[in-house]
């Protein structure tokens, strides 16, 4: 059972940075995008794609957390109190991402247009990149034995963080072909076809130099990555990104973004099965950490509800996102208001 | 197992203790409105259908929006205190997450159905036949109240810890069910849910009070403004009830809370009742109204009834005498708000009864108004009534919160208040300024209000922007 609810943490951590991954990376595009007609189309276009899901990915993050101080209080505590630098950071670029996302539709005056454009892409680039950086102390090592700045900073949480910013501008770029698509903007489908490419040999190169990295600084992971479990998620990822690129540069619409998902999903999915079953390298397993059994059993019970009436649900808004309006739209009413 | 500290330095104690209030304090403004304006809107929805009222359609669809723009900001906040949890306790939730944990989990899976039950009934406005929307709608409320008693069970469990069995500083076993259900969470679930629905009602009501002193007084104003004040009105005399149930139980459940709530030094029989007033170091009352023997009436129906005095706990394990003044003042300016909600919540029935039709007098209005500010601020007076109330203790009886704060230095837990307070100033800012901005385009045109909002369905075309 204690297996089985790490895996769930996995998942939740997955989830979050595969669909999150696609709200940053549109994020990152948009820092990326100038100021240049075309740029400025892009961002609107990025800004059609985002707002009906601003803030929702937050789910995924709040259970992760959620999920991680219930069952493995210990991984918790030690894990906030090495890393709070790492966590201080990613929160704040959470939050001024949100605000100014939504200042950017207030804003009268252009410059603070691109105040908030900067402000938005800028934290759209440290978020990720702090959140994996955690995720890389954790893979480090050092969360529990060194100190809160050597646990924070070090080779593996750069090139975790790294990373997660080449892999969510990939996913961003991907997605974002998938709206341009939907908007039959063909200018912003090319657009975004070539940022897809480019994305790619940057997730392709850094997660290479990641692996140099991981190979001097933990020798173990490595060696479980590229001959334990973790070997399979490895090798999707290695698979699916250079397809992923191939099937959006031919112009083969079909499978990308599901593809997409899958190899950035794999990333995460090899880091954690190398380190299983250690929660923190060395020191702390997922036996040694887990809550108590009555605990395990609310857990295993809400993530089921989650699956029972989360799984439909999220199947009825993704029919309604896909059916048509059923009527026009509405005839002015203002006759009976009087504003 | 203490992370070993990088940094040394003066304990994070009190910039963590007013980083927590501050941001708890905002979290809590966005509550009401997140959890009982989906009821709101669905009862205005179901006038729409049933009486075919084309204008409680449009209200309801327009408070969708509003109630959408709020959730996500509420998003936010409520990442945030995650967070701290971590941060700014790690001590607390090493030990305790696993039952704390338990609340939290299921608030987990009530935000998530909230946050796509939300997103389907904006899409749901053009994409479903009217009583499908309606009946998908109805999962809104429920989401709400699971959540509500999942974070006030997390609460309770801090309040009068239960169900768990701790050895050697650690939680070994959880009895889940008792861990859920603890002493208070009966009248503090009640309380709150009650609290909710009353303030998101004349909060709600209060703009349409405003709108109808500047004169706007047609169908829709009228509508808008009686639906939720004729609810939280109801409402009212209720609450009255349970937050004097609540209060009666504090005399058994935490003491020293009760003690410090009334400001009672001594243990003593004729308890009187202290209406605002400060107590000092020595016990002593200054200023304030003392009305003899009215404590102990209240608490025990009875001038004999004895009153436990904060005197009789040790100084390390009661509120200090600053805590209980914060506490007293709190709790006297909740239960006087609540009067006042009642009076003019029987004003209004009073008029309804006797003459069939909404009041039409200026004050009423002008009074109605301040009700949604003055809900807002009970609510907030009562949260620091339990949470300064139970000082020193983050688990009552059973761990400080200067043994559950960060190791963190204090220099590095100020600059991150001042960085958040900034940055709520901001968001606060912006937040307002968009109700204000959709407030105004609803009034120029009445295209679907839904589309390109948090959760709503994307605009059909690609625009670029003004």
């Amino acid at each position: 059972m204690a297996d089985l609810i790490a895996l769930v943490l996995l998942l939740a951590i997955t989830a979050y940075s595969t669909a999150g991954g696609v709200d940053f990376g549109a994020g990152i595009w948009d820092l990326l995008a100038g100021t240049s007609s075309r740029g400025r189309q892009a961002r609107a276009l990025i800004d059609h794609a985002m707002a009906p899901v601003w803030e929702v990915n937050n789910v995924w993050l709040v259970l992760s957390v959620v999920l991680c101080w219930t069952a493995f209080p210990a991984l918790f505590q030690v894990t906030f109190s090495s890393l709070y630098p790492l966590f201080t950071v990613a929160l704040l670029g959470l939050i001024l991402r949100g605000a100014f996302f939504a200042f950017r539709h207030v804003a009268d005056d252009p410059r603070s247009h691109r105040i908030a454009d900067v402000v938005f892409g800028v934290s759209s680039l440290l978020t990720p990149f702090f959140f994996a950086a955690s995720l890389g102390a954790i893979a480090s090592g050092r969360v529990g034995s060194g100190s809160v700045p050597e646990a924070s900073f070090n080779p593996m949480t750069v090139a975790f963080g790294v990373v997660s910013v080449a892999a969510t501008a990939f996913s961003g770029a991907s997605f974002l072909v998938g709206d341009a698509r939907r908007y039959e903007a063909p200018e912003m489908v090319a657009y975004f076809q070539r940022r897809v490419v480019a994305a790619g040999a940057a997730l392709i190169a850094t997660g290479t130099a990641a692996l140099i990295v991981i190979a001097s600084e933990a020798p173990s992971l490595l060696r479980s990555m590229l001959t334990g479990p973790g070997l399979p998620f490895a090798l999707l990822t290695m698979v699916l990104t250079p397809v992923v690129m191939a099937l959006v540069w031919r112009g083969v619409f079909r499978w990308y973004r599901i593809s997409t998902v899958a190899a950035v999903g794999s990333l995460v999915f090899a880091w954690g099965f190398a380190q299983a079953p250690y929660l923190l390298p060395g020191r702390l397993t997922i036996a040694q950490a887990i809550a108590p059994p009555a605990t395990q059993l609310v857990l295993l019970l809400v993530v089921a509800g989650l699956v029972i009436l989360g799984v439909p649900a999220m199947g009825v808004l993704y029919y309604l996102d896909q059916r048509s309006t059923l009527e026009s739209p509405e005839p002015d009413r203002r006759r009976d208001y009087r504003g | 197992m203490d992370a070993p500290l990088g940094l040394a330095g003066e304990s994070a104690l009190l910039p963590s203790r007013i980083q927590m209030a501050f941001t708890l304090a905002t979290h809590v403004l966005l509550v009401p409105l997140g959890v009982a304006f989906p009821t709101l809107t669905l009862v205005m929805e179901g006038i729409g259908i049933a009486r075919n009222d084309p204008v409680a359609l449009r209200i309801a669809r327009r408070w969708s929006v509003v109630m959408a723009v709020q959730f996500a900001v509420g998003a936010v906040t409520g990442t945030i205190l995650s967070f701290e949890f971590g941060i700014l306790w790690p001590r607390l939730m090493g030990r305790f997450g696993a039952a704390l944990g338990l609340g939290f989990a299921i608030e987990g899976l009530a935000f998530f159905l909230e946050a796509i039950f939300i997103g389907i009934y904006l899409y749901g406005w053009k994409r479903l036949a009217p009583k499908t929307h309606f009946l998908f709608g109805l999962v809104l409320p429920p989401s709400g109240v699971l959540g509500t008693f999942a974070v006030l069970s997390a609460n309770s469990l801090m309040n009068t810890p239960g169900g768990i069995t701790v050895h050697e500083g650690r939680v070994i076993d959880i009895d889940a069910a008792a861990a859920l259900f603890t002493e208070s969470i009966g009248y503090e679930f009640w309380h709150f849910m009650i609290a909710l629905y009353m303030t998101a009602g004349f909060a709600v009501a209060s703009v349409y009070a405003v709108a109808w002193l500047r004169g706007r007084r047609d169908h829709y104003q009228r509508l808008a403004f009686v639906v939720p004040f004729t609810i939280a009105a109801a409402l009212t005399p209720v609450q009255l009830v349970v937050g004097d149930l609540s209060a009666r139980a504090l005399v058994e459940d935490q003491p020293a809370k009760f003690a410090a709530m009334e400001v009672t030094w001594t243990t003593r029989d004729h308890n009187p009742e202290v209406i605002g007033g400060v107590i000092d170091d020595s016990g002593q009352i200054h200023f304030g109204v003392v009305v003899p023997e009215l404590d102990s009436l209240l608490v025990g129906y009875s001038p004999n009834a004895v009153i436990r005095g904060l005197s009789t706990f040790p100084a390390d394990a009661r509120p200090a005498i600053v805590e209980a003044n914060i506490t007293h003042f709190a709790f006297d300016v909740m239960v006087g708000l609540g009067v006042a909600g009642a009076a003019l919540a029987s004003s209004y029935f009073w008029v309804l009864a006797r003459r069939r039709r909404q009041p039409e007098g200026v004050w009423f209005y002008r009074l109605a108004a301040g009700a949604g500010v003055g809900c807002y601020v009970a609510v907030e007076m009562g949260w620091i009534t339990t949470e300064v109330g139970r000082q020193p203790w983050i688990v009552y009886g059973l761990m400080r919160v200067s043994d559950a704060v960060t190791d963190a230095p204090a220099a590095y837990v100020w600059t991150m208040l001042a960085t958040l307070v900034v940055v709520y100033a901001l968001l606060a800012y912006f937040f307002v300024t968009l109700l204000l901005r959709l407030a105004a385009r609803w009034r120029r045109e009445d295209l679907a209000p839904e589309v390109g909002a948090p959760y709503g369905p994307r605009p059909e075309r690609l625009e670029a922007r003004g």
